[in-house]
């Protein structure tokens, strides 16, 4: 109960100590400063475009777009796989075509009809 | 301020150099002292401070003059002071995932004690606890103490300041009290049971 006691007194103490406070005081040459900042703020276009880009909420979307455009062209290229074996059968049977018609022409120079 | 203000302001939106000189000497002790009591950390007080003056002469031309100027002037203030705890927290949470991979964070040093320079010389190590604490209650409790205690403001300037009623900022303030006797309590009871098993 003492104690109890004790820290109430000390809860009270510490809240009663700010009163009467002074306020803080900056260190000289602050106008100096601000100024040398001002200077140095001058930003470029091309600098906040750079800020504005690298935002956060921007990087996760430019990321997420990405990841999007990704997703898609692997899914298009499994979809086309099936298509290109066909193709690829068929390409390999015309020049198979090719081959043989080559193959005639040569037999046909070779022995010509009399 | 006594040349009037619209008139001092005028001269500041026309971006005269001498306007903005008397702004910064009228305010930058109220500037300071609202952000070194939020951020508890002189350097970065320093820092915000300008910072505040600086988005002061680059968008006076915004103020409309609907509210006073001390007022907007708070406003700026309490946002930058905000927004840089937000970023520190943000870097020590970065810190501390870069720790878990075994890379080397910049240590984030803060100081554990805040010493404010105005307390009165047998307050101080009252006051050391009493900022200790005012860091762990709600962002609202905590402006609303700090610019009614610290910077002496009255219900009806923090209520135009945090843009709320009269009677809203006398409730945020009964609770940023109650909140700050729980904490101050815990912190006693800690202090106890440590002094105690130190003991036996």
């Amino acid at each position: 109960m003492i104690n109890d006691q004790n820290i109430d007194r000390q809860i009270e103490k510490a809240i009663d100590s700010i009163d009467g406070i002074k306020r803080a005081i900056p260190k000289p040459y602050l106008l100096t400063r601000i100024n040398a900042r001002l200077e140095k703020d001058v930003k470029s276009i091309w600098d906040t475009v750079a800020l504005f880009i690298s935002r956060p909420a921007l990087m996760v979307l430019g990321l997420c777009l990405i990841a999007a455009i990704n997703i898609v062209v692997i899914l298009q290229n499994r979809s086309s796989a099936g298509n290109t074996v066909a193709e690829h059968t068929i390409n390999t049977m015309a020049e198979e075509d090719d081959f043989s018609a080559t193959f005639a022409t040569i037999d046909n120079i070779e022995n010509p009809q009399p | 301020m006594n040349q009037s203000e619209p008139d001092l302001i005028r001269q500041l939106q026309q971006g005269e150099q001498l306007a903005f000189k008397k702004v910064v000497d009228l305010y930058q002790n109220m500037v300071y002292n609202t952000i070194i009591s939020m951020v508890q950390n002189e350097a970065d007080a320093e820092d915000i401070t300008q910072e505040v003056f600086v988005q002061v002469h680059q968008s006076v031309g915004l103020f409309k003059g609907d509210a006073k100027f001390s007022t907007w002037l708070y406003r700026i203030t309490i946002a930058k002071a905000l927004d840089h705890e937000k970023r520190k927290k943000r870097k020590k949470r970065f810190a501390f995932v870069q720790g878990l991979f075994g890379e080397k964070g910049e240590a984030q040093h803060h100081p554990v004690e805040f010493n404010h320079p105005g307390v009165q010389l047998e307050n101080k190590e009252k006051a050391i606890e009493l900022f200790k604490v005012l860091q762990q209650i709600p962002d609202n409790q905590r402006i609303a103490f700090t610019l009614n205690k610290i910077e002496g403001l009255n219900n009806q300037e923090i209520a135009a300041i945090m843009n709320n009623s009269f009677y809203a900022v006398e409730s945020l303030l009964a609770r940023a009290k109650t909140n700050l006797k729980k904490k101050l309590k815990n912190y006693y009871l800690q202090q106890s049971d440590k002094k105690n098993s130190n003991d036996k």
